[in-house]
């Protein structure tokens, strides 16, 4: 289970994402960034896409994950709001992903960035503070 | 850590840190400019930049200055050669995003008969907000073209503008030494089926009326005239450059370490120009850079289509000048060769800088200065000055104050558009919430913004402009 929030941040998108397991941390940040970009047309039905990206730390893993699903959506004009995380390491993650078309564009988004990044400990487990350049 | 700005000299400021010692950072601004820098991130950001390995003199914050991420906003830092670092967030994700400028002759009394169908087709002909235009056909050859040759390409191959056209975008529509075999494929997926197109954010193409004219001399030598039309074309590399950055700042971070280089924020990530990390990435800023020029040039075009539908083909738009605000370039200052970061902050060469248009030289490098939606923008021209106390830099706009949140619940959408409609301003932005977003409100006041780059003596005002249509990204 996981949760977020949009910070104050003066240019870009500030989001603060809390959850129980890294699993649901990661799963949270997928979610607010669909949220940011736009309302889905509809709920998912059609075929799940498999994704994994890598890393050298977690830190940089979120935010290599948020800049796939960053072009993913731009490319295949998809909205992934249906995501679920199937392997996390450290350095790696593996997931499936499904998306819809976008009924309105919300925000588009540049990329998910490296600044005061740190996933810690967190009320509900672990949270972490990613700003993103809109 | 945290940090204050201390007045030194008229319009400048020191910055300094919580035992008031001086951190190598200046910032242009007057009181009330300072005061809003100082309230979010912007002096902790120009101070990590000062860490930067190699940097040069000191980095400069510009009065349009705000938070961001890695630089701020408005941040200029140039790093020594060949052992300096180049830092792909000393850029930003939208590489050579940049303002360009196009000159008419119409007059308002034979434009506002036309204003509304005019605009409404700049709204229907050029793409804006997310994903593609497919406006062009690009294949791997000719994506490779665009990008290695820039404005010259999309004319010579596509006629898509006038060869003289070149002479007037900073560079000659490209930088010379990109190299398309370091962008990435997930790159050229992204941007090939963007070009010709706005994008989202901040990014907008507006008609204008040219208002004041501050100095005749040099508005006449720009083709600018009181009471004219101008077309002011705002965006950059769309999803292109953003995965060009987002793909190197990857290989920096991992690769600086054995540099030995070790940062306060991981978005500052960098190797030395000289590394193969470095030229890598140069090589790829600058075909993004070129992508960059080729978008609004392609824009460009398709609005002289749109202009020449409604008002007959002899009304020509002359560009005036392009120029960008997101580049690292390699330049001689003194008897320094510098890669100079401009991260939202533009170039501006004086009048006796050897690096102008023919057709500019002794004026200056022409600069232009948006205001927010809806409220002013100027034309400037760069003072020799500048070379030294600036890196020859200027804003690049307003500059932000207030964040996107705080400016939907302050403003709501669809009363500015009514309330800019109701000042004579035809809007196309298909989302009330994006409209919001970008309200007057959130910018700070663009006026005063250029008088301080004016009394700082950075460079001189010569026109303003007014918008009387804007097609938002």
């Amino acid at each position: 289970m996981g949760w977020h929030a949009f910070e104050q941040h003066t240019s870009d998108v500030q989001v603060r994402v809390d959850a129980a397991t890294l699993v649901d941390l990661f799963t949270e940040a997928g979610r607010a960034l669909a949220e940011i970009i736009g309302t889905p047309a509809g709920v998912p039905s059609g075929a799940w896409r498999r994704v994994s990206v890598d890393a050298r730390d977690r830190d940089a893993l979120l935010v290599a994950w948020v800049n796939e699903l960053i072009a993913r959506t731009e490319i295949d004009d998809q909205l992934y709001t249906e995501i679920e995380v199937v392997d996390l390491t450290a350095t790696r993650l593996d997931a499936r992903i499904r998306g819809v078309p976008i009924a309105e564009t919300r925000t588009p988004v540049k990329a998910a960035t490296m600044h005061g990044l740190q996933i810690g400990a967190g009320a509900g487990g672990v949270s972490a503070t990613l700003i993103l350049d809109v | 850590m945290k940090f204050h700005a201390v007045p030194i000299a008229p319009f400048e400021y020191e910055l300094r840190d919580d035992a008031d010692r001086a951190r190598h950072a200046r910032i242009f601004a007057d009181d009330e400019l300072i005061a809003a820098i100082s309230r979010d991130r912007s002096l902790e950001q120009l101070a990590n930049v000062t860490s930067l390995p190699g940097l040069y003199g000191d980095a400069y914050g510009m009065p349009d200055m705000h938070e961001g991420y890695g630089f701020p906003v408005g941040g200029v830092a140039a790093t020594a050669l060949p052992d300096g670092v180049i830092s792909p967030g000393g850029i930003g994700f939208d590489i050579n995003c940049g303002v360009r400028l196009l000159a008419t002759e119409i007059e308002r009394a034979a434009f506002e008969p036309n204003r509304e169908r005019i605009v409404h087709d700049l709204s229907r002909t050029i793409p804006s907000g997310y994903g593609r235009s497919n406006l062009m056909a690009l294949d791997r050859d000719e994506l490779d073209r665009i990008l290695e040759g820039g404005c010259r390409a999309l004319i010579e191959r596509h006629d898509a503008g006038l060869p003289e056209d070149l002479e007037v975008i900073e560079g000659g529509g490209c930088l010379d030494g990109a190299r398309a075999n370091a962008v990435s494929e997930r790159a050229r997926e992204r941007g090939a089926p963007q070009l010709g197109t706005l994008g989202g954010g901040n990014h907008f193409l507006e008609v204008q009326l040219i208002d004041t004219i501050f100095d005749a001399a040099a508005a006449e030598r720009l083709g600018l005239r009181a009471g004219a039309i101008s077309v002011l074309i705002h965006t950059g590399s769309r999803g292109l450059g953003h995965q060009v950055c987002t793909d190197h700042l990857r290989v920096m971070d991992e690769a600086q370490a054995r540099y030995g280089i070790v940062l306060p924020d991981r978005q500052l990530a960098c190797t030395p120009l000289s590394s193969p990390e470095g030229q890598r990435y140069l090589g790829a800023m600058r075909a993004a850079a070129n992508f960059a020029f080729a978008n609004r040039q392609l824009i460009a075009h398709r609005v002289r289509g749109v202009f020449a539908r409604h008002l007959g083909a002899a009304r020509a738009l002359r560009l005036v000048y392009d120029v960008g605000h997101n580049t690292a370039k390699l330049e001689r200052h003194g008897d320094h060769e510098l890669c100079v970061h401009r991260k939202g902050a533009t170039r501006a060469f004086g009048p006796s800088s050897s690096e102008l248009p023919a057709r500019y030289r002794g004026l200056g490098q022409p600069v232009f200065v948006p205001g927010s939606m809806g409220t002013a923008s100027h034309v400037m021209l760069g003072n020799d000055s500048a070379e030294t106390r600036s890196l020859a830099s200027v804003c690049h706009g307003a500059g932000r104050v207030l964040a996107r949140g705080a400016a939907k619940r302050r403003v709501a959408g669809h009363e500015l558009r009514r309330e800019l409609e109701q000042r004579g301003i035809t809007v196309r932005c298909a989302s009330n919430t994006e409209l919001a977003e970008e309200a007057p409100e959130a910018y700070k006041d663009v006026d005063r913004v250029v008088d301080v780059v004016v009394g700082a003596g950075l460079a001189r005002k010569v026109a303003r402009l007014v918008p009387l249509g804007v097609v938002k990204g």
